[in-house]
């Protein structure tokens, strides 16, 4: 290790020149009598909870193993509705176009909300204002957002293709291409998602002694290392549960993509929770529709899953 | 001296006494609602039954109707209605849920296919009764030819037709003036009228087909049943390849392929082809017949409706929407639902006379009235496209069932209508996908 990334490393863990480096182990906390009152206390919301949680969820679970609609179960169909649904090629479409939908909203919205958070950190005149103004994407509602993208790209008239136009692009068609649909689509998932990545990572960085800046510049670190090897890690807790978090906010989202296209054109900005909302309310067919939305939940369960042991492992280190 | 033992303000067994307690007590208000819902639908009396209606028009149409419905004043041990708005965003769902749970309305109009559904699951009260004892009192025979039939299924008549929704030929005569041609009244003609306007920067084909938009789809059937084609045979199975169809969709596809369709159609919202109407961007197309009213301005007027065109086979066509009034199995006194029915059909005019932007009325007293006729569109419409509509059955049928539900608005019949207004697609390729998946998702449905 150079005496630079060594010094970066001790800087990172908040350990001066002289110290060990060493930290006291945490002592585990015994459960105490007092414990199962506690529990007793919190049961009757527990029940609650289970009962607002656990019915329609076990119902959901019966629809998709039925062959049914909105009224009434249907016959038990086994795991037809699972066999069906992964053998047809429209589910591997939404799925695809999930996976680009989710890595995108997920991966460029932190990198918008990251850059901004640290920009806004140091001394911005009227920052207060910038902060305020950069959350509205956020704070508008959905449908009101989508609208307003609609008026920006929808018609030949529209600012967006006239100024393409000007360019010397003519009739770009920002919604009727599928490809530039799944573009457009994508963008506005990132534009109405960075302010929540940039609150949260505002919030990691003021965490983030300057002491520890100062510390690596002595050591001659540059920007980029500063930034590397001391911001990354130290605001890597943060960043994986804004990751898990947005994840679930992309791969649940309804709205963003059915305001805007309504899943078209030709399906190309079909996500599966559009495709599973179409299948049950459009097709009337629950129990396809529902096993679409377990399947999609058994996923994210476990993107979830291997991204906690991430914090985890962050935790440990 | 030992400090005292303070005693806990409740101890365990006390706070389980409790807590079980208060969950029986809150099982016992749970069942008692779930009683009292279950329960409230047969009690009869005095209780209102409910009428669930749709925003059929303007803000004025909801204030009218619900003084229509709540002036109503039952005869003796009849129950009276209350009356509820039901918005369109998410109707299905709000239907079906309260249906499922027996909380719906006794009576109700929705979507125009809605009906079909819910007596295919039981839930529907048939109007054969209601619709017998209107034949004493002339309400039977005010009612536009063929329409009573549209509802009929194999166990009787599903729905009454309220409120008639149909796509017809618009066109902007100031701009077809200006392009110096004459409104179509065949094919050929209406490839000529594009070709003109195509000179003047302006389409003539304008459509929608993206989210919410499901003109798209109605036309490209429009064109199918124009040509003597539609959907479905007699057997109410879907039978889509056939040669009229491929003839119809070519035809399209020739449109789409001379520029005559604005390429961003395939997305465009109802509002983006009415900003389109306005920008004068459309010369010519096929929408509701409520087109002018809801342009307005100064574009509004400009607007007619044309008369349906003559296809290459002779035979004139259209698809229409003959929305409905339903009765529910659910409801506190059939005798009632029937009663105040009877009650709203007769009272029901001003709604089409007032200006409220409803759309067009099912019933012959009604087009004859004056404040109907101001709207030479409307009575255009009436006279002209409602005689030669057809429903999505055609043309095997005129009458509405189960299947046709699983091409009204659905994401096959918007993908079929997105290919084709791409134009990168055959029209026996777009017709047999969507056959296919038609008849998969009729055979899902049981």
């Amino acid at each position: 290790m150079s005496a630079v990334s060594e010094g970066i490393e001790r800087a990172r863990r908040g350990v001066g020149a002289g110290g060990s480096g060493r930290t006291t182990p945490r002592r585990r906390r015994r459960p105490t009598g007092g414990g199962l009152t506690l529990l007793l206390f919190a049961l009757p919301s527990l029940i609650l909870l289970l009962l607002i949680n656990l019915y329609p969820l076990v119902y959901a679970a019966m629809q998709s193993v039925r062959s049914g609609n909105l009224i009434n179960l249907g016959p038990f169909v086994g795991l037809a509705n699972y066999r069906n649904v992964l053998t047809d090629p429209d589910f591997w479409h939404s799925a695809l176009f999930t996976l680009i939908f989710t890595v995108t909203g997920v991966f460029g919205s932190w990198a918008v909300g990251l850059a901004l958070a640290m920009l806004l950190r140091g001394k911005v005149p009227a920052g207060g204002v910038f902060k305020v103004l950069l959350l509205l994407p956020w704070v508008v509602p959905v449908v009101v957002s989508a609208t307003s993208w609609n008026w920006l790209v929808a018609t030949p008239q529209s600012p967006l293709p006239e100024f393409f136009s000007l360019l010397g692009f003519d009739n770009v068609l920002f919604l009727s291409d599928p490809t530039l649909a799944k573009i457009v689509v994508c963008v506005f998932k990132v534009w109405i998602s960075f302010p929540f990545m940039m609150m949260m990572m505002s919030s990691a960085l003021t965490a983030v002694d300057v002491n520890v800046y100062e510390a690596a510049k002595v050591d001659g670190a540059t920007g980029w290392q500063s930034f590397r090897s001391i911001t990354m890690p130290l605001i890597s807790r943060s960043t994986y549960i804004s990751w898990i978090l947005m994840t679930i906010f992309c791969v649940n989202d309804f709205p963003t993509i059915y305001l805007l296209t309504g899943g078209g054109p030709t399906n190309a900005t079909t996500s599966l929770v559009v495709l599973a909302y179409r299948t049950v309310f459009q097709d009337f067919q629950t129990g396809p529709g529902v096993a679409i939305a377990f399947l999609m939940t058994a996923v994210l369960v476990i993107v979830s899953v291997v991204l906690y042991r991430q914090i985890a492992k962050v935790n440990i280190e | 001296m030992a400090a005292p033992n303070p005693r806990p303000a409740l101890s365990r067994r006390g706070f389980l006494g409790f807590a079980g307690a208060a969950g029986i007590a809150t099982a016992g208000v749970l069942t008692g609602c779930n009683r009292a819902a279950s329960t409230g639908g047969s009690s009869g009396g005095e209780k209102p039954l409910k009428f669930w209606n749709m925003p059929w028009g303007n803000t004025q149409f909801t204030t009218l109707d619900k003084k229509i419905t709540t002036s109503y004043k039952p005869a003796s041990g009849l129950n009276p209605a209350s009356y509820q708005t039901i918005q369109w965003a998410n109707f299905t769902q709000t239907f079906a849920s309260a249906v499922a749970s027996n909380t719906g309305p006794a009576v109700s109009s929705g979507g125009g296919t809605q009906a079909f559904q819910f007596e295919a699951q039981g839930k529907i009260a048939y109007a054969d009764d209601l619709l017998n004892s209107w034949k004493s009192n002339g309400l039977y025979d005010d009612f536009l030819p063929g329409l009573i039939d549209t509802m009929k299924v194999d166990k009787g008549y599903a729905a009454i037709p309220y409120n008639l929704d149909m796509r017809v030929l618009w066109y902007n005569t100031k701009l077809l003036d200006q392009a110096g041609v004459e409104p179509p009244k065949t094919w050929d003609d209406f490839d000529k009228v594009c070709a003109a306007l195509k000179q003047k920067g302006i389409y003539g084909y304008g459509t929608m087909a993206g989210a919410g938009a499901y003109t798209g789809s109605h036309t490209l059937v429009s064109w199918m049943i124009n040509n003597g084609g539609g959907l479905f045979n007699a057997g109410h199975e879907p039978e889509m390849v056939t040669d009229v169809n491929i003839e119809a969709i070519n035809f399209v596809l020739d449109c789409v392929k001379k520029g005559y369709v604005d390429p961003h159609s395939v997305s465009y919202t109802s509002d983006n082809a009415q900003s389109q109407w306005k920008a004068h961007k459309f010369g010519m197309g096929f929408d509701t017949a409520g087109l002018a009213n809801n342009i307005g301005g100064t574009v509004g007027p400009e607007l007619t409706i044309g008369s349906p065109l003559t296809s290459p086979s002779g035979k004139k066509g259209a698809l229409y929407f003959p929305n409905n009034i339903m009765m529910y199995t659910n409801t506190p006194n059939q005798k009632s639902s029937e009663a105040f029915l009877t009650y709203y059909y007769k009272n029901m005019a001003p709604l089409w006379t007032s200006n409220t932007g409803i759309g067009l009325p099912p019933l012959k007293s009604i087009t004859e009235k004056t404040g109907f006729r101001k709207d030479k569109n409307a009575v255009k419409a009436i006279e002209e496209w409602q005689p030669i509509s057809k429903t999505w059955a055609a043309p095997g049928s005129n009458s509405l069932f189960l299947g046709v539900t699983t091409v009204d608005g659905t994401p096959a019949m918007d993908t079929f209508t997105q290919s084709i207004l791409g134009g990168k697609v055959t029209a026996k390729q777009a017709l047999s996908t969507l056959q296919d998946t038609v008849a998969k998702a009729i055979k899902a449905q049981g």
